[in-house]
Parts: C-alpha cells; sequence; structure tokens
C-alpha cells in the first residue's frame, strides 16, 4: 500500500506563512494499491482539491475514473473540499462515497452533496457529470474485492466518526482521527448528591472497555494515522469533550497497540511549523519513542508500507 | 408508541439545557418506560451492529456522548407526547409509571440481595421497568377492548392477561416481546418481556434474570404501588418464584421501604420541573 497525505490540518484550511512546511489543508489522504488500479481517498477536507487536480492530469488519460471515498464523519473540515473535486464533474467518472450518519441527520447524500446547492456554491448536485453512489457506513469489517478488507470502528467524537482498519496483504494501514479518549462521564463524587455508585462504576467500566476496543482496532498497525490535535496540557486546560486527542495520548496509545509507525495528524490550525518542530524535538526522538517511529503528518508526505 | 407524559417535560427541561449533567440525563430517560426502550432500540438498531449491543443507558452516554443520547430523547419524547393523554384510556398513566418504576426497582433491589455484581443490576431495573411495555399499544389502539378486558378480568378474578389472550387472541407479553425484538433489545431484556407470567417456559440461561423480575411484578401487586391492571396474579406462581429466585417472602417485604423510597425520590425529581 501506498499512502499520500494531501491535507493534514484540523478543523479550518490555515494557509499562510507559519505553514507552509506542514501544509494548511485539511483532512484528506490518498491510499493506493499494489498490482491494482484501486484509488481509495479517506476525507474530502480541502486537501482534496490538489489531489483532483492530481488525477486530472495523471489518472483521467489512462481511462475514466473510478474511485471510492470514505468519509470519517461529516464534520465540515471533512467535506469541504468536495465541491472542488475536478474529478466531480467529468462524464464517465464514478464516486462510491461512504460514511457514517447519525440516525435523526439527513442521509448521506444530503449531507454531502447538499454543500452543492445554490445558496452555498453555483454548482448543483444534479448538475454533476459524474455519477455517485452513497453508502452508509456502520461499525463492521469488509470485503472490499482484490484482496482488501476493511474494518470499522466507532471513534468518540461529538457526532458519529469511524476510524478505518484497511488490510491488504499482510499491511494494515489504519485511522483513528477524529476522537478523544472515551471518559467516564458521570459524578464520580461521593459527596455530590447526585453520585450513583452504579452510574460511576458502569461509566468507568464502560469508558474502559471501550479505549481498549479502540486499541485493538489499531493493535499491529504497520502505519496508523491519530489524532494529535492538542499538547496534553491544552487538552486537559479546556478542551476535553471536543472530540480531539493529545499528542501524549495518541503516543501512549500506538505504542501500548504495537504500532510501527505513528504519524499525528489534524494539526491545531494555530500550531506554526515552528511548534510542530518543536513538538517533533520533543516526541519523536528515538531514544523517546522505543519501537514505533513516531512523526507529525505533512502535507505532501508519502509513505510505503 | 408513545412515551408517558409523566416524565416528557422533565425529559424536555433536562435536554434542553446546554449544562445537563450525565447523571441527570441518565436518570429522567431511565424513569420512562418507553423512551428507555426507544433509546436503546435507536442505538442498538441505527448505530451498532448486533454483535456489540448495548443493554444499558450508562453505557450508551459514554459511547455515544451525551449530546447525541439529549438529541435522540428529546426528538422520540417530544414527537410522541403529542397525543398521549387521550390516547391512555383504560390504563392510568400514572399508575402505570409507577407500577413499571416499582417493578425497576424492585428487581434491582432483588438482585442486589442475590448478590449480583454493581454494574449488572441495571440491566435487571431495565428489564422490569420495560416488562409490561406490551400493554401500551393494546391500550393505546383498542381502547375499549381494553377497559372491557379489564372489566373481564376482575370479574373472572384472573390475570389480565389471560383476559387479553380471549379478547384479542394475544397477551401484552406477546406483544411486549415483538416489540422488543423489533426495538433489537437483548435477548435477557426480550425473554423478561415475553415470559414474566410465563417465567417456567424461558430458556434455562435465563430463568433466574426473568423469576427475579416476574418476582418483582408479583410484589408490585402485592404492595399495590401503581397499577397496571393485574389485580389478580396467580397465587402458584409466587410460590415458584420465590424457590427459583431462592429468597423469602419476608426478605421481600423488607424491601418495602427501599422500594418505595426510590419511587418518592424519582416522584420528587420529575416533579420538580413541572413547577420549572
Amino acid at each position: 500500500m501506498k499512502v499520500k497525505f494531501w491535507g493534514v490540518r484540523g478543523s479550518i484550511p490555515c494557509p499562510g506563512p507559519y505553514t507552509i512546511k506542514y501544509g494548511g489543508n485539511t483532512a484528506c489522504i490518498e491510499l493506493r494499491f499494489e498490482d491494482s488500479d484501486r484509488l481509495i481517498i479517506i476525507d474530502a477536507g480541502s486537501g482534496i482539491r490538489e489531489l483532483g487536480n492530481y488525477m486530472m492530469a495523471n489518472d483521467l488519460p489512462n481511462g475514466p475514473i473510478k474511485t471510492e471515498i470514505f468519509l470519517t464523519h461529516t464534520h465540515w473540515d471533512h467535506i469541504m473540499g468536495f465541491p472542488f473535486f475536478k474529478p466531480g464533474y467529468v462524464q464517465g467518472t464514478k464516486l462510491k462515497i461512504y460514511g457514517p450518519v447519525s440516525y435523526e441527520d439527513d442521509s448521506l447524500e444530503n449531507v454531502v452533496g447538499g454543500q452543492l446547492t445554490y445558496r452555498y456554491f453555483p454548482v448543483r448536485q444534479a448538475e454533476l457529470a459524474s455519477e455517485i453512489e452513497y453508502i452508509n457506513l456502520k461499525e463492521n469489517r469488509f470485503d472490499l474485492g482484490e484482496g482488501i478488507t476493511l474494518t470499522t470502528k466507532y471513534l468518540n467524537h461529538p457526532v458519529l466518526c469511524l476510524g478505518y482498519r484497511f488490510e491488504y496483504r499482510d499491511k494494515v494501514f489504519c485511522t483513528a482521527y477524529d476522537t478523544e479518549p472515551f471518559q467516564n462521564v458521570f459524578c464520580t463524587d461521593h459527596d455530590d448528591p447526585s453520585y450513583n455508585e452504579a452510574m460511576a462504576h458502569e461509566g468507568d467500566q464502560a469508558a474502559r472497555t471501550e479505549n481498549q476496543r479502540v486499541e485493538e482496532f489499531i493493535a499491529g498497525a504497520d502505519l496508523l494515522i491519530y489524532d494529535a490535535q492538542y499538547t496534553q496540557k491544552e487538552y486537559e486546560s479546556t478542551r476535553i469533550g471536543w472530540g480531539h486527542s493529545s499528542c501524549e495520548y495518541a503516543i501512549a496509545a500506538a505504542k501500548r497497540a504495537g504500532a510501527k509507525r505513528l504519524a499525528m495528524f489534524h494539526h491545531d490550525p494555530v500550531r506554526t511549523d515552528d511548534q510542530i518542530d518543536e513538538l517533533t524535538e520533543k516526541y519523536c526522538s528515538r531514544d523517546h519513542t522505543g519501537d514505533t517511529d513516531i512523526f507529525f503528518a505533512r502535507e505532501g508526505m508519502e509513505i510505503e508500507l | 408508541m408513545p412515551s408517558l407524559s409523566t416524565t416528557v417535560s422533565k425529559v424536555m427541561e433536562i435536554c434542553n439545557s446546554p449544562t445537563t449533567s450525565p447523571n441527570d440525563l441518565n436518570r429522567v430517560i431511565s424513569l420512562d418506560p418507553v423512551l428507555t426502550g426507544r433509546v436503546l432500540q435507536l442505538i442498538n438498531s441505527a448505530y451498532y451492529s448486533m454483535v456489540n449491543r448495548t443493554t444499558t443507558l450508562t453505557r450508551a452516554i459514554v459511547m455515544l456522548g451525551i449530546n447525541t443520547v439529549k438529541n435522540l430523547a428529546l426528538s422520540t419524547s417530544v414527537l410522541e407526547s403529542l397525543s398521549v393523554k387521550k390516547s391512555f384510556q383504560a390504563l392510568s398513566m400514572d399508575n402505570f409509571w409507577m407500577h413499571s418504576i416499582c417493578v425497576g426497582v424492585t428487581a434491582r433491589s432483588i438482585a442486589a440481595i442475590k448478590r449480583i455484581p454493581v454494574t449488572d443490576r441495571e440491566e435487571y431495573f431495565v428489564a422490569g421497568l420495560l416488562h409490561d411495555l406490551g400493554k401500551i399499544p393494546l391500550n393505546n389502539l383498542f381502547p375499549k377492548e381494553y377497559v372491557h378486558a379489564m372489566e373481564w378480568a376482575e370479574l373472572q378474578q384472573v390475570p389480565l392477561y389471560r383476559a387479553e389472550n380471549s379478547i384479542f387472541e394475544v397477551d401484552h407479553c406477546t406483544v411486549g416481546g415483538m416489540i422488543a425484538e423489533k426495538w433489537v433489545l437483548n435477548e435477557t431484556i426480550t425473554d423478561s418481556l415475553f415470559y414474566h407470567h410465563k417465567p417456567v417456559e424461558v430458556r434455562e440461561k435465563n430463568r433466574q434474570f426473568v423469576a427475579i423480575v416476574a418476582l418483582a411484578n408479583t410484589y408490585t401487586n402485592f404492595l399495590e404501588v401503581g397499577s397496571s391492571g393485574d389485580r389478580f396474579p396467580e397465587d402458584a406462581q409466587a410460590t415458584h418464584l420465590l424457590e427459583q429466585v431462592g429468597i423469602s417472602w419476608s426478605a421481600l417485604l423488607d424491601l418495602r421501604e427501599t422500594v418505595l423510597d426510590e419511587i418518592e425520590k424519582a416522584r420528587i425529581f420529575l416533579q420538580l420541573t413541572q413547577k420549572g
């Protein structure tokens, strides 16, 4: 498998002089498979615009484009690039778009394709020349054909969000963003009038089981992309419950799960290149990381598994 | 399936507040049998695959987050509460609620006496709370016939499920079991709905669980806390249940204070709102 990062930023695109090195585009990852022309895209953040342009120049000349887009969730930074994905405008292109949707919301088609309405954009979805199929995903295991299997796992984010684990020829590529550690949200203070022993116990147990399940899901990954938007200090100060993890947690989880490589991902929009370099020095030196190769994901970076 | 309006205003108050505590949210949903069932249904069918069924609200809140569960509860209860008052004709809604809560609380207390671990006791509460769910659609869709069934049970001095069978050719156990299956509730809870009047017929591995729920039901009818229209339980069954569960009637009677106390707390919790 070959993985390329087209967008590594969280929340909102942030171009400018301070984000040149790591990039300012939001989440988009390209995944290709040796001896196959299969192309899988994870997330349609603003990074998908450049990927689309690349595909127009390099894939289209070989025949009509066929690709599958797996959305981790439908928050805006993960779907905003879709209207600017050029292959979508080309006759003959076939797109399959997968993703999770909360029951009370509209269909995936309305949530993602709904960006293409005149109030937001000059082209309507119905005017796109490509053939688009939307497919709802839940937690499960799928055979994608050609020897590729996919396992999905719900993560902890304020909207339904899936982690993806692709396996192909004994190699494992795994994404676990946007997510934060599951917490016992129930009151654990014995003196609080609302304290309830059963709730406190079960909340604790449930959080532990779910965190354990996430680690089983990422276990042994050859490449793991994990949410690391904050530092632990930032996370604990005001950001608990926002649905993102700290670098420290990502590193500890990846090491416990025996991941071979960890790409820290979904950088906070205020994080400058210099700051990421400083964090790299602090967290990614070999004596710190043990058997796991740890780095901050950078736009344009390619990794072969 | 309407939610019980006894709890709806509290659900709305709690769910509409941006500062709701998870404890309050858990509590308010767990006081409404229909809402509890619906939330578990939505979680199990809409979100999760069959392998990972969620059986308690506590776990659901940790897994899905407080906002998702809040929205689930809000949309379920608000949409379905509108016509509830007039649809409760034969059974009194408040009495039905009291009965359901009492069976839930009693089942949980018996589980505690039987030294079942704290984290497993919640499921006994849920099963007790939901055990008579099947009465709601019968009562709502066929109010005249249901009044008739209740009169028939009264006149013949038989359990209500027998009267239901002779009038509808189906009883609330079968209807409840069907709802539980449709809502993808787990097997123990589904069996409790199906078999709480025929606990000897349930599969071996759930026999003790269902017996505890059935005993809690018998005990609640004996105490006459609330009512779900069942005034003549079968005596033979009570003896069998005490044996099966392995508890004495006097130990059950000792629970009275605790159970009534918990129900009172739930009432106060719900009423606090209706003023505010």
